[in-house]
């Protein structure tokens, strides 16, 4: 490499890291519109959660004095500023319902999830991308029919069915796999497969499309008429480009894992943050519901950034 | 048949709250606290209460001051010695405003103790340690069943040192010992050989938390689990199915099903119109139909296995002319309009839709409004419904814990009494009940609230529900329990096969 190239590479370097600097700032605003939005629609939300510390039957004295300790006899906007001052020392609170900090418990079931949502995304990229260049080999031919029909019937279903199918299937009929709970990857196949499937049919649907367009194009038919083998023109010339909508939808899909999660994770009983975030609101247990969200957020900020950054990887020609 | 050695329950459906005593407001955090912990009285799985930490007691002739003798040579999972300074201790800590706990009612018949809670006090007057082995509780005025509520979780036992994880660290000096708790997932419990009633005799208990009735039944036909909770709805197909008869085993529970009438509203004023509303659902139909038949029709609010219910005093019939008579005499013959809450789960939108269709077929127009679980307590504790479709676990087997917090005016709200019923001759029955130290005298004034319940019709009786387990064949030892932590699994057992010479 001569002296003009490595200067061209540390300008690269550089334009990366201010890129990213640029965008981590321009999420701050963001994710404390999150904060306002969610701190208000709490604040505004029917039911109580000093009723539901106290479960069935109260008296009024301790109902008063817990709304006391807990500054929930505030005005909203003390409340607020009490709650964001906490956030910005990177204290998330005690939960209302267990006393347990929230940080601690939203870190301990968040790698759960990551687990079962990245492992329901290896499965569907896999899967879908090499259902989607296989389709797109030989336009409707045999495999593309089948797999055209097998990809509605796949977004059609919704995950809750696909999951109790698949746990009557091949944990109570064929006792192959455990039906629930969290462990080793017997214990993993089921609920990603779940959580997978809808994201199977529509990356191989946008992975076929994506492919179509680039095998009919002009660099292709060059790559071709220059004599590179079939072979080579699809997975160097054809995927490559492909690649590019495929990785949007695998970004927006991130939060179809994470919240498609809730229901893969109540009905696998896996231990995840969908559930605890599912059980919070249902107790109405504020910080917990208020720190899992802005903690989703920022996972959120930053598989955006992520995905810009594996655009630019995969095309050149996009500026960051 | 598993080849295991740990029990396992699949009834939890959510993460409990913890596991500290002084947070048991829900029932998974219950049930897991029976396990660590003992009380100076406990539940037998039939809802009887029995001695535990306390091996006998007696009341003086006040009325008022209880001197419990406690067990000795009891230890604490980690090895410390139980004593009458740990009960005093656990009260306090129970009622102390830092635990923010919000469950001191059953300790507030004790003298002082409010005024603890409030902070007013530095200690509760009414305890006194006399030696390691006897406490003396002073009562505010005579509260016969007061033995009873010292077998609730909250008012268990805990040592004297207690860290500030203790509610995910657990000691006490129950029959289980807590190993481990994984969020979620599940809790697990080893016998402790010390238990002062024998040790459990199978080695490990795990109580599975599964959110999802399916998933709960594929693990029980899995065989991964070893009781199933089958549902009133799910109760048909279990029945019917072959396979699945014989397993089946029921209890009656303390659990009443009711729409609460909030006396306060409109017409509902009217006794007439609640006695209307009573006669006008068809409730034996609900109970067979849409409940599997899982349950007694309810005349009051005594379940049929306690003492001070009355079997003479009858349900209302259905009868919709009697329904539409009252209520032209109470000046309403064209009916009226009425908002019926209900929440989300179990069977209660469909009861809720077969109330609505019966109700307007005496001119009483229905709109339900269906919410989740909190929204609706919340609404129903402000007096913003008019009737609340909704139930009541018994805490303690006593006729007193459903007509005290359910209609004493005491308890309106937050208390329990959402009908907001406020009857001076009710209060004062019950109020004497409460205080009467003679038990007969005492059946009498229940069954005589009872009925003024029946009459004065505050709520839309509906029926005590029968509780209906599934249960491994393998699985021995086990009994249904009536009230939620009257199972503690220390005769449970998996059955093993005979051994057989290999071949």
């Amino acid at each position: 490499m001569d002296h003009g190239a490595h200067r061209a590479a540390a300008k690269d370097g550089t334009q990366v890291t201010s890129y990213i600097i640029r965008r981590l700032l321009l999420a701050i605003p963001t994710l404390f519109g999150v904060l306002v939005v969610t701190f208000l629609l709490l604040y505004i939300a029917p039911g109580d959660p000093v009723q539901e510390m106290v479960g069935e039957r109260a008296d009024s004295a301790t109902i008063a004095r817990l709304r006391k300790e807990l500054r929930l006899d505030e005005p909203v906007l003390s409340q607020f500023t009490h709650y964001a001052g906490g956030v910005l020392r990177g204290d998330l609170g005690t939960s209302y319902i267990t006393r347990r900090p929230i940080l601690s418990d939203v870190l301990e079931r968040f790698p759960k999830t990551l687990l079962l949502a990245g492992t329901a995304m290896l499965f569907a990229s896999i899967t879908g991308i090499l259902i989607g260049v296989l389709s797109a080999q030989h336009p409707g031919g045999w495999f593309d029919r089948i797999s055209l029909g097998g990809a509605y019937l796949g977004i059609s279903f919704p995950v809750y069915w696909v999951g109790l199918l698949l746990i009557l299937l091949f944990a109570v009929t064929l006792h192959w796999l455990p039906p629930s709970g969290y462990g080793g990857i017997r214990h993993l196949i089921l609920p990603a497969l779940a959580l997978g499937t809808r994201s199977v049919a529509f990356l191989a649907r946008v992975t076929r499309s994506a492919m179509l367009d680039v095998l009919n194009s002009d660099f292709v038919r060059t790559a071709r008429a220059k004599g590179l083998s079939e072979r080579a023109v699809v997975l160097k010339h054809g995927l490559r480009n492909a690649l590019i909508p495929v990785i949007t939808v695998l970004g927006l899909d991130f939060g179809y894992y994470l919240t498609g999660s809730i229901l893969t994770e109540t009905i696998f009983s896996w231990p995840g943050l969908g559930r605890y975030v599912v059980n919070a609101i249902s107790r109405r247990d504020l910080p917990a519901i208020q720190g899992s969200v802005l903690f989703l957020s920022v996972i959120f900020v930053l598989v955006n950034l992520l995905t810009d950054l594996a655009y630019a990887k995969a095309d050149k020609r996009v500026n960051l | 048949m598993p080849d295991r050695r740990t029990l396992i329950d699949s009834r939890d459906n959510y993460d409990p709250r913890s596991l500290d005593p002084a947070l048991s407001t829900d029932v998974p955090t219950g049930r897991a606290v029976s396990y660590v912990f003992d009380g100076l009285t406990r539940f037998t799985p039939k809802a009887a209460v029995v001695p535990d930490l306390a091996t006998s007691w007696e009341l003086a002739s006040d009325g008022i001051t209880y001197t419990f003798h406690l067990r000795d040579g009891v230890r604490f999972h980690d090895g410390t010695s139980f004593s009458a300074s740990d009960v005093r201790h656990s009260w306090e800590r129970v009622l102390d405003p830092a635990t923010k706990g919000g469950r001191g009612w059953p300790l507030y018949p004790i003298r002082g103790a409010q005024e603890f809670a409030a902070g007013k006090a530095p200690s509760i007057s009414g305890l006194k340690v006399v030696d390691d082995s006897t406490i003396q509780i002073t009562l505010t005025e005579p509260f016969a069943i007061f033995p009873k509520m010292l077998a609730m979780p909250a008012t268990a036992i805990v040592p004297k040192v207690t860290p500030p994880d203790f509610g995910e660290h657990p000691i006490g000096t129950g029959p289980w010992k807590f190993v481990a708790w994984h969020h979620d997932d599940y809790l697990l419990f080893a016998r402790n050989m010390q238990y002062h009633d024998g040790a459990p005799l199978a080695d490990s208990l795990e109580a599975r938390i599964i959110p999802e009735l399916s998933t709960a039944e594929a693990e029980f036909q899995a065989g991964n689990v070893d009781v199933l909770q089958v549902p009133a709805q799910e109760s048909p197909s279990w029945e019917s199915n072959e396979e699945t008869r014989p397993l089946l085993q029921s209890a009656p529970s303390l659990r009443l099903i009711y729409g609460a009438i909030n006396t306060t509203r409109g017409p509902l004023r009217d006794v007439r119109v609640r006695q209307a509303i009573n006669l006008a659902v068809d409730r034996g139909m609900i109970l067979r139909r849409l409940m599997g038949g899982r349950g007694t029709l309810a005349a009051g609010v005594i379940p049929p296995s306690l003492d001070g219910f009355n079997p003479s005093l009858a349900a209302y019939p259905y009868d919709t002319a009697r329904a539409r008579a009252l209520l032209k005499d109470a000046g309403y013959p064209n009916g009226i309009d009425l908002e019926l809450w209900t929440s989300q789960s179990e069977q209660f939108p469909r009861i809720a839709q077969t109330i609505q269709a019966y109700l307007a077929q005496v001119g009483i127009r229905v709109k339900i409004v269906q919410r989740d679980a909190s929204s609706m307590r919340e609404a129903a504790r402000n007096g913003k419904t008019d009737i609340a479709l909704k139930d009541w676990y018994a805490d303690y087997p006593d006729a007193e814990n459903f007509l005290y917090p359910l209609l004493h005016s005491n308890n309106r709200g937050v208390g329990g009494n959402v009908s907001f019923f406020s009857n001076a001759t009710f209060d004062s029955v019950v109020s004497r009940a409460r205080r009467e130290p003679d038990d007969q005298k005492r059946f009498a004034l229940y069954r005589e609230a009872d009925s003024l319940a029946h009459e004065q019709a505050p709520m839309l009786f509906m029926f005590f529900y029968t509780e209906l387990y599934a249960v491994q064949p393998w699985l021995k030892g086990f009994t249904v329990p009536s009230i939620f932590t009257g199972e503690r699994w220390t005769t449970a057992h998996i059955e093993r096969p005979p051994k057989t010479a290999p071949k």
